[in-house]
């Protein structure tokens, strides 16, 4: 029977997938230092620990700052570009693009060695902002991804009615593009501070003598008995996770119920 | 838009001069010259890909030209961007804002009136009301109908009071029906504002319904600019013939030409003499040609006589649309089909194929191309 093959696949790929995900709650509420079955009580002691762990508590205010940062100047690079793509025609489009949306695809680990060689090349320190810059380069390309669909559901005639009407073409931007397309710079200041919130490889090589949340979180698993601190934190990270990336798929598709255009995927 | 003094009906609203616009190595449109008259209903005919949009567009300041120049008003719009033209456009896709509400939509241009609020709120339910939405101020614009959206679109143009309201095919996506009564709408909307209409559209039943004048474009070219009448009974070549309505073309010999009368032979009518007028004056390729409508001739039933010429035909297909009977009959010594349509009217018959009939026909209701 065919279907019961692909139902079963179908299964064992979720729990595979989600599994691990589910056991990290189940053992930050677990009464033990030891990470294994059987569970030995219930307990909030590992979440109450994360209040005073004053280097957890600076890695999480650079994590934020780095994230507030990427996912501003990403998504203002991403506005800019998905304008000019979905709006003007200009020589080497495609392949402009194409390399653009290239830090989507290429390994981390090779941007990020790229980018260190360049930074110590220049000179420059590492620092927050040299995260913040590799982050940049990370987080743009998703930016593009979400903004350009809003921009291309627009109906070009919408700008000119308006320059139409009397407004100059920054007026016109400001009371009918802008407001259109804010779902989707909504949806892409989510999504790119969520990944810049996750993200490892770059902060681990570019943040020099600075410690961001993952980088933090890689560097505790050197002492076992912080391993249920560790998932406490892992648990709530996941939860804020899934919070905001719902959030941000819910204004995506606001955006595109708003415009009258059609669904064509996204992330979620 | 108000201005000091504008054109009176009748005077010279648009005028184009030699206008020629390129995108690339792509001639859009080639040596554009004509003049739209104030007041008029003035419609750009054309298959698609024609240039009647692009020149709509320039009209508008969406779209600049190469060289030429085009005047509004007497003025020329050669550095006068689209924001600050005396025209408004209603736009294919309407591109009502499907953020606003259409009070909002209909009131957007009126941002910058030095008006109160309570004076433009007047203005806007005036304008609702002129296009039948009364009422409708409230809703949201995504929510609108087809037909619905295509009247905040108007309402919103004509607002502004412009010099001229410009239409890029503002009925091609409405259906049939809805398509027709707008046509009737337009063109009572058009007598009771006075505005100078220019209508894009590739529907030439739509542009002879509605227009005072139209001019047929092909590839970026005006090929007759006339009234609805002359352009369908004197076409001036067989293109912009078979482009509006349905023209029959017949094989005909040129036999002499004296005094501006055209003698010629077609098999079929034999022997004719025209006037210099129905002879056409753009040169229309593969040789000389009589046309003529469907409805210009008619089926002699029995005991019937032609008041003017008379021929021998068979039929050999009949098309029955209930109003209309649509014949094609061979004329005697002829082999191409010609295609003539009929009236039903109460006790005529309908013929069946292979009949042998007479049509009765006048010299006068043909067009000779050459």
């Amino acid at each position: 029977m065919k279907g019961g093959w692909f139902r079963g696949y179908t299964i064992f790929y979720l729990i595979f997938l989600y599994a691990p995900i589910v056991l990290l709650p189940i053992f930050a509420f677990n009464n033990a230092t030891t990470v294994a079955f059987p569970l030995n009580g219930f307990t909030t002691a590992w979440f109450g620990k994360l209040w005073d762990d004053p280097a957890l508590h600076h890695a999480l205010k650079n994590s934020l700052i780095i994230g507030c940062s990427a996912a501003v100047i990403s998504t203002c690079l991403g506005i800019f570009a998905s304008r000019a793509s979905s709006r003007y025609a200009f020589p080497f489009k495609t392949p402009l693009m194409g390399l653009i949306m290239l830090p989507l695809v290429m390994p981390d680990i090779i941007l990020a060695v790229a980018l260190l060689t360049v930074l110590l090349g220049i000179g420059m320190p590492l620092s927050l902002f040299t995260v913040i810059l590799g982050h940049v380069l990370v987080c743009t390309p998703f930016s593009i991804a979400i903004l350009s669909a809003a921009f291309q559901s627009l109906d070009q005639s919408l700008e000119e009615a308006a320059y139409d009407l009397g407004e100059t073409p920054i007026s016109a931007f400001r009371l009918v593009i802008l407001p259109l397309v804010l779902p989707g710079i909504i949806s892409s200041l989510l999504i790119t501070f969520t990944i810049s919130l996750d993200e490892f490889i770059m902060a681990f090589f570019l943040a020099g003598n600075e410690n961001t949340l993952p980088v933090y979180i890689f560097g505790q698993f050197r002492f076992p008995q912080n391993v249920p601190v560790i998932l406490a934190l892992g648990t709530i990270l996941v939860c804020l996770s899934i919070a905001l990336l719902a959030t941000a798929e819910y204004f995506r598709r606001r955006g595109i119920a708003k415009t009258g255009g059609k669904d064509t995927g996204g992330f979620l | 838009m108000t201005s000091e003094k504008s054109a009176t009906p009748g005077q010279t609203m648009i005028e184009f001069k030699d206008v020629h616009k390129y995108y690339g190595d792509y001639h859009a449109l080639r040596g554009i010259t004509a003049t739209i008259k104030a007041g008029e209903f003035f419609s750009l005919l054309g298959p698609s890909g024609c240039g009647k949009t692009t020149l709509l567009r320039t009209i508008a300041g969406f779209e600049g030209i190469s060289s030429g120049v085009v005047m509004i008003d007497g003025k020329d719009m050669a550095h006068v961007p689209a924001n600050v033209r005396p025209t408004n456009m209603v736009f294919q896709s309407y591109a009502i804002f499907p953020h606003l509400t259409v009070a909002q939509n209909v009131g957007f241009g009126l941002r910058k009136d030095p008006r109160s609020k309570a004076e433009k709120d007047a203005a806007v339910a005036e304008a609702l009301e002129m296009v039948g939405l009364k009422g409708y101020g409230a809703r949201a614009a995504h929510a609108l109908s087809g037909g619905q959206r295509q009247r905040v679109a108007l309402a919103r143009a004509l607002i502004l009071k412009p010099k001229v309201l410009l239409l890029d095919e503002p009925l091609s996506a409405l259906d049939k029906k809805m398509r027709e009564q707008m046509q009737m709408e337009l063109i009572k909307l058009q007598r009771q504002v006075g505005i100078t209409f220019i209508l894009v559209t590739h529907d030439q039943e739509e542009a002879l319904v509605m227009s005072d004048r139209i001019a047929v474009m092909f590839e970026g070219e005006i090929a007759q600019l006339a009234d609805p009448e002359t352009l369908y009974r004197r076409p001036n070549s067989r293109k912009v013939a078979d482009f509006i309505g349905t023209m029959n073309f017949l094989p005909a010999e040129i036999l002499s030409e004296m005094d501006g009368k055209v003698e010629v032979e077609a098999k079929g009518f034999g022997r004719l003499t025209l006037d210099a007028e129905q002879v056409s004056s753009a040169p229309g390729g593969a040789g000389a040609s009589i046309g003529f409508r469907p409805e210009t001739l008619t089926i002699l039933f029995d005991g019937q006589t032609a008041t003017d010429r008379e021929s021998r035909a068979e039929v050999v297909e009949v098309v029955y649309y209930g109003d209309m009977t649509y014949y094609d009959i061979r004329l005697e010594g002829t082999t191409e089909p010609m295609r003539l349509s009929m009236r039903n009217v109460f006790g005529r018959p309908v013929l069946d194929i292979g009949t042998q009939t007479r049509v009765a026909w006048s010299p006068g209701a043909l067009v000779l191309f050459r």
